[in-house]
């Protein structure tokens, strides 16, 4: 929790939503960031005209934070999924505020270490060039981000080919091809919800032995 | 550990090292963190875009190593030492402790990790050739309409009015009045004319590539599930029962429902078919198909007027119901959903894989004639894809038996 934050602070940047109530829209000018001292809430996104869930977020987390770097439309809907108490704090007083909040400044500190890993990794699959390949790196970051799996053996990962077009920049229709293929060949199998692959370790080294390549 | 360390979870230690070690490679795991204490330290990392190698040279007092730390992700780059070097290895909670104690390190840090980040995110959105978003109010608008079509008045009403506060001179701004009037007075309707006008608008200007389901698949096809019957029921007599009666002989003892479990969840916050649909996904990838089921089934009792959009869930919806019953060891009333989607839904994405698991559940109930006919249907269902390949599997494996 945030240290120091007394009734004056909640005052002065406290904000509440009712439950199922719009914070902010995808698309919207954005230019303050959130953080959630009780409730949940949900970020959404339409992708291909259907509202996908991306995440669920709870008491201390922040959400809104790219506002802080860039004066870009907000990517994704925040939705309060119950009572929810943020606070909301404006790009301008960003320096003034984790001045006087370290306990803020280190939170956002880990956030965006995560998401400046997050954004590379995924900058690596997008600059690869055959979609055959970026496919089976999203498929290798998806295991990866899973420290729960054991990488020595078939791993099944809670993915669709909409999500593999997605992170690998691709149309649908190109990584479901990728994805036919891969089956067809007995590395992956394909499930509605899920793809299991056969030997991910395989991928990895066929990857990063390419990636190696194509700068020589 | 490298370098057998003895740390416990918290209590800097300091360590030193001959010239020419290494502190860490790329790749490497480790929670630790550093600061040059003395001594010289290069850091090497391969530079995304070019492949390049980039050597920097850490200076003292600085730390490194924190964001792999603090992100639990490899280090991206190898630590090397120039010279004799000490420096202070930190566990995160120390780390934590120590920068809370001065809040302008952090603040520091966070510049330097927030110019990364943008750079980062400028590079992808160029990669991806979205560096900009052209029109942000015609996409505002666009996620109004969405909610507007999908009957979620509140939603789609803060929407319009967002879009009024920011665009009141925009292109959409007399429909976003249009519709916020329309929801206040209760007369909003998913479907009415207006939407319709507006879709045609749409479609008109190329903004929507919506092409009509039932030209696709009406080709793929040529017969209805009474065709089927009749083409594989020499052996059973009178083609036109329902599949599901037809099956009633081979399961009167159904099992008593035992799978699953975990009580009705069922949380729709506003009751959209989407949202219906996406929390059934979710509840059937947790293995609780008690639940799935019945959101499925509130799914196809649900009024809708069918668009595209809405199409392609019953269709799934009916699938998924199917696939529910199977893994509840209801195959007969499972058949009853399958077959639908080849009666009413014969362009439904969902059918190839329908008549898959129709195949299952006669094959599952020794009736070998009638699962062959349907794996067969499906081995020259394009695309070829690995049904087809499993179809023909089973169909291998059932003659030759």
């Amino acid at each position: 929790m945030l240290m120091g934050l007394d009734e004056k602070f909640f005052e002065k940047f406290g904000i509440e939503y009712a439950p199922n109530e719009i914070i902010f829209c995808e698309f919207e000018p954005g230019n303050e960031f959130y953080f959630i001292q009780s409730g949940r809430i949900r970020l959404v996104k339409l992708i291909q005209n259907r509202e996908k869930n991306l995440t669920v977020l709870t008491e201390g987390d922040i959400f809104g934070e790219m506002a802080i770097l860039e004066e870009q439309p907000r990517s994704a809907t925040a939705i309060a999924m119950d009572h929810v108490k943020l606070l909301k704090f404006h790009r301008d007083n960003f320096d003034a505020l984790i001045s006087g909040n370290p306990q803020l400044a280190y939170k956002l500190l880990v956030i965006f270490s995560k998401r400046i890993y997050d954004a590379k990794r995924r900058l690596m699959i997008l600059l690869l060039e055959e979609p055959q390949l970026k496919v089976m790196d999203v498929l290798v970051m998806l295991a990866e981000q899973d420290p729960h799996l054991d990488m020595q053996n078939e791993v099944s990962l809670q993915v669709t080919a909409q999500d593999v077009a997605r992170w690998a920049g691709i149309t649908e229709d190109d990584a479901q091809k990728e994805l036919t293929h891969l089956s067809r060949l007995d590395k992956i199998e394909l499930f509605g919800d899920r793809i299991v692959v056969k030997k991910i370790r395989e991928f990895q080294r066929l990857v990063s032995s390419r990636r190696k390549s194509m700068y020589q | 550990m490298p370098n057998g360390a003895s740390s416990g979870p918290s209590g800097i230690i300091t360590r030193s090292y001959k010239p020419g070690s290494i502190i860490y490679f790329e790749g490497d795991k480790s929670d630790y963190i550093f600061i040059l204490k003395s001594g010289k330290i290069v850091l090497t990392s391969i530079k995304l875009d070019t492949g390049e190698e980039v050597k920097e040279e850490v200076r003292q007092g600085e730390f490194f190593g924190v964001k792999s730390s603090l992100g639990k992700y490899p280090r991206e780059e190898t630590a090397q030492t120039v010279g004799n070097t000490t420096v202070l290895v930190l566990m995160p909670a120390d780390f934590e402790r120590l920068v809370l104690k001065n809040s302008s390190v952090v603040r520091k840090m966070l510049r330097v990790f927030s110019n990364q980040l943008r750079r980062i995110v400028k590079m992808e959105r160029l990669v991806l050739g979205e560096s900009e978003i052209v029109n942000p109010d015609a996409e505002l608008f666009k996620i109004g309409e969405y909610y507007y079509k999908a009957g979620i008045w509140q939603h789609a009403q803060h929407v319009y009015k967002r879009y009024m506060e920011y665009y009141p001179d925009g292109v959409h701004a007399a429909m976003a009045m249009k519709r916020i009037r329309a929801i206040d007075s209760g007369e909003a309707m998913p479907d009415d004319d207006e939407a319709g006008a507006q879709r045609a608008d749409h479609d008109a200007t190329g903004a929507e590539g919506d092409t009509d389901d039932n030209t696709s698949g009406a080709d793929m096809l040529d017969f209805d599930d009474s065709v089927m019957i009749d083409e594989s029921s020499s052996d059973q007599g009178g083609g036109r029962t329902a599949l599901s009666d037809e099956m009633d002989d081979f399961f009167s003892d159904e099992p008593s429902v035992g799978t699953g479990g975990g009580g009705l969840e069922v949380r729709s916050a506003d009751g959209s078919v989407f949202e219906l649909d996406s929390s059934a996904e979710d509840s059937m990838s947790r293995g609780n198909f008690i639940t799935a089921l019945e959101l499925y089934k509130k799914i196809l009792t649900t009024d809708m007027n069918l668009n595209q959009e809405e199409k392609k869930i019953i269709g799934k919806a009916h699938f998924n119901a199917g696939r529910c019953l199977m893994e509840l060891k209801k195959p007969a009333e499972a058949l009853d959903f399958f077959s639908k989607i080849l009666r009413n839904f014969p362009s439904s994405p969902y059918l190839k894989n329908a008549i898959f698991n129709i195949g299952i559940i006669f094959e599952s109930a020794n009736q070998k004639e009638k699962a062959i006919t349907y794996y067969n249907k499906v081995l020259n269902m394009p695309p070829k894809d690995k049904l087809n390949s499993d179809a023909l599997t089973k169909i291998k494996n059932l003659q030759g038996k």
